[in-house]
């Protein structure tokens, strides 16, 4: 590229942010790096927001929700993956066109990423002409369910939206199951292959929400091929999250090629804000907004089969893309 | 009533049952090693914890059913306790102001325990659980209550009957309790103060191990629990007074209907505390605790 390869160099920071802060000035200062990229945490890309905001140093997010990392008057921070409060949004508009008027509850934990997610949800609702009957949260560290499963079920929801963290969203999920709600009533905001495998076969039959999967239509040659080596690496197939890092190599390469340069931080600034691609594995677009977010895109999947721990297969049910402030996201999320 | 409403009425009676067993006899395990050898365990949520993780392990990694890790990690719990009181318990016991001591040391072993968990199983996972040992469901009414949260209050409550009745009937439990009443006199009458000391440890060590397994088999958890297990097992304590079975039983039962009713009313956020502002309420009227022991 241009001559020379393009080199990563990578520091673990731990997931931690002042690890990541030290790490992000190392980088800069010692090793002159050209731009900053790779926390799959929005704590930690929150951290480093700051830094490369002030060295004005390109900094490409993959994996990182929080709406304020693209807050307004950002200029060198990028983010691949659409914000949460978007996915809320989105939900709220696949409801709509499935089961107009529809009666949602909502079960999800108090962190961080759920909360954004449900504050988008709750925002767009009476919007989509969706009626909100239950709404309850759970403070992390939560391992029951029970009481709040009966009284979902006693406010006969349409749908309920899940989401615990980690671990807790299965004992969410088969809570509602066995207290009589059908899989088809759930809908998840979010699957990543472990999630799906944690839900299981008596989920089949209900939805999630993601960006990048193995049932999706849209899976390019590329893509395909992305899966089946990951898989064989890994044995099981990729999700979202990797898919974002697969992709990151190819948005540094098309916008240094466009800068011209792989010396200049400025123009690789402009040229990652002057971006208009797909990405490889999907064809979905890549074009950030004039704060570095996204142009949003979701896809809505239904579970088809899940073979334990190695494999499933799911069904494409619904694809959305709206532009990031459709929904006031910088004030609803803070 | 409707459907919908007695689901939410046996939902919130499983939920308080089931939660309030548990904590009573963490408690009982609690206040047994208190009232008898005057040590506040500041550690007794990372013994939880540790059963239930080491439980988790056997099933996990090793393969074990339930059952047979559940036996596994009381015969390792009780080995482990008879170790402790061996190598750092036992050294204590005549040290004047001792319940400050133990606390400090107690606290020590938290500290550790807390560093080894965070570098080992949180890296692994980030919740946890263990397979039911008895499957399926029974239906009250319209609300399915699953046979394994069944076991599990079955046999807290068990547990807690037998500890009553060895307490109050058998021999070991008459010296203990003339121990918890005056050591000096107890000894006069020919107690070995000491054997009672270790067996109180012991004992006491070994059932918050078992809760441990029992929170595992009906809950899935993360390390946060042992620090709100061990809250919870020192309330119980001081409100249903240091050394009685019955108290740790009745404010168990009342903290776990508490968080049961007012995740219904209030939210399960407010529920985790909801039982704290009671015992400050109650110490402010009897700071000796309701039952005595």
């Amino acid at each position: 590229m241009l001559g020379r390869p393009l080199e990563f160099i990578v520091t673990d920071n731990q997931t931690k942010s002042d690890q990541a802060l030290a790490a992000s000035r190392n980088l800069d200062i010692n090793d002159k790096v050209l731009a900053l990229s790779g926390p799959t945490s929005s704590d930690v890309a929150l951290a480093m927001y700051g830094y490369a905001e002030q060295q004005k140093l390109p900094f490409l997010v993959p994996v990182a929700a929080f709406p304020q990392l693209t807050k307004p008057g950002t200029r060198y921070t990028f983010r691949i993956e659409p914000d949460a409060a978007g996915w809320g949004y989105a939900m709220a508009k696949y409801i709509e066109q499935i089961k107009p008027g529809a009666k949602v509850a909502l079960m999800h934990s108090d962190a961080a990423l759920m909360r954004a997610i449900m504050a988008g949800f709750r925002y767009q609702a009476p919007r989509s002409k969706l009626n909100i009957v239950a709404d309850i949260m759970f403070p992390q560290g939560s391992s029951d369910a029970t009481v709040q499963a009966a009284q979902v079920r006693a406010a006969a929801p349409d749908y309920v939206i899940v989401s615990g963290a980690g671990a807790f969203d299965n004992v969410l999920t088969n809570q509602l199951l066995d207290l009589g709600i059908k899989p088809q009533q759930i809908i998840h905001p979010y699957g990543i292959t472990t999630q799906v495998f944690g839900w299981g076969q008596r989920s089949v039959g209900s939805i999630y929400g993601t960006f990048f999967d193995v049932g999706l239509d849209s899976v390019t040659k590329e893509g395909k091929d992305f899966i089946a080596r990951f898989d064989a690496a890994h044995g099981r197939p990729p999700s979202y999250v990797e898919n974002y890092c697969y992709v990151t190599p190819y948005i540094f390469k098309e916008a240094i090629e466009a800068a011209g340069t792989g010396d200049d931080r400025e123009k690789l600034r402009n040229a990652l804000s002057a971006l208009n691609t797909k990405e490889k594995t999907t064809g979905v677009p890549i074009v950030f907004d004039k704060n570095g977010a996204r142009k949003e895109y979701m896809y809505f999947q239904e579970i088809v089969s899940v073979n334990g721990k190695r494999s499933y297969q799911s069904k494409q049910r619904f694809y959305i893309e709206w532009d990031p402030e459709v929904i006031p996201v910088y004030d609803l999320v803070k | 009533m409707t459907d919908a409403q007695i689901l939410i009425l046996m939902s919130t009676l499983s939920t308080g049952l089931i939660l309030g067993a548990i904590f009573a006899l963490v408690a009982a395990g609690v206040t047994i090693v208190y009232g008898c050898v005057w040590l506040p365990n500041a550690s007794n949520g990372q013994f939880f914890l540790l059963a239930s993780l080491a439980a988790w392990t056997f099933t996990a990694s090793f393969g074990w059913t339930s059952a047979a890790a559940a036996v596994g990690v009381l015969v390792l719990g009780t080995a482990l306790a008879y170790l402790l009181e061996w190598t750092l318990i036992r050294r204590l016991y005549d040290t004047p102001n001792r319940n400050v001591a133990y606390f400090v040391v107690t606290l020590g072993l938290t500290q550790i325990m807390t560093g080894m968990f965070s570098l080992t199983y949180a890296k692994w996972s980030d919740q946890f659980t263990l397979p039911p040992i008895v499957e399926g469901i029974t239906m009250f009414g319209p609300f399915p209550m699953p046979n394994n949260r069944l076991f599990v209050m079955g046999v807290s409550l068990l547990v807690l009957v037998l500890l009553f009745v060895l307490l109050r009937y058998h021999p070991y439990g008459r010296a203990l309790r003339a121990v918890f009443q005056n050591r000096e006199a107890a000894a006069l009458r020919g107690v070995n103060v000491r054997a009672i000391y270790r067996l109180s440890f012991v004992l006491g060590s070994v059932i918050i191990f078992l809760g441990g397994i029992l929170f595992a088999l009906a809950y899935s958890y993360d390390l946060t629990v042992a620090w709100t297990m061990s809250i919870t097992a020192f309330a119980i304590m001081i409100i249903g007074g240091p050394g009685s079975v019955v108290g740790a039983l009745v404010i168990g039962m009342t903290f776990g209907f508490t968080q049961a009713i007012v995740s219904i009313f209030a939210s399960p956020t407010a529920a985790t505390f909801s039982y704290l502002g009671a015992m400050l309420l109650i110490l402010l009227f009897r700071p000796s605790g309701l039952f005595k022991r």
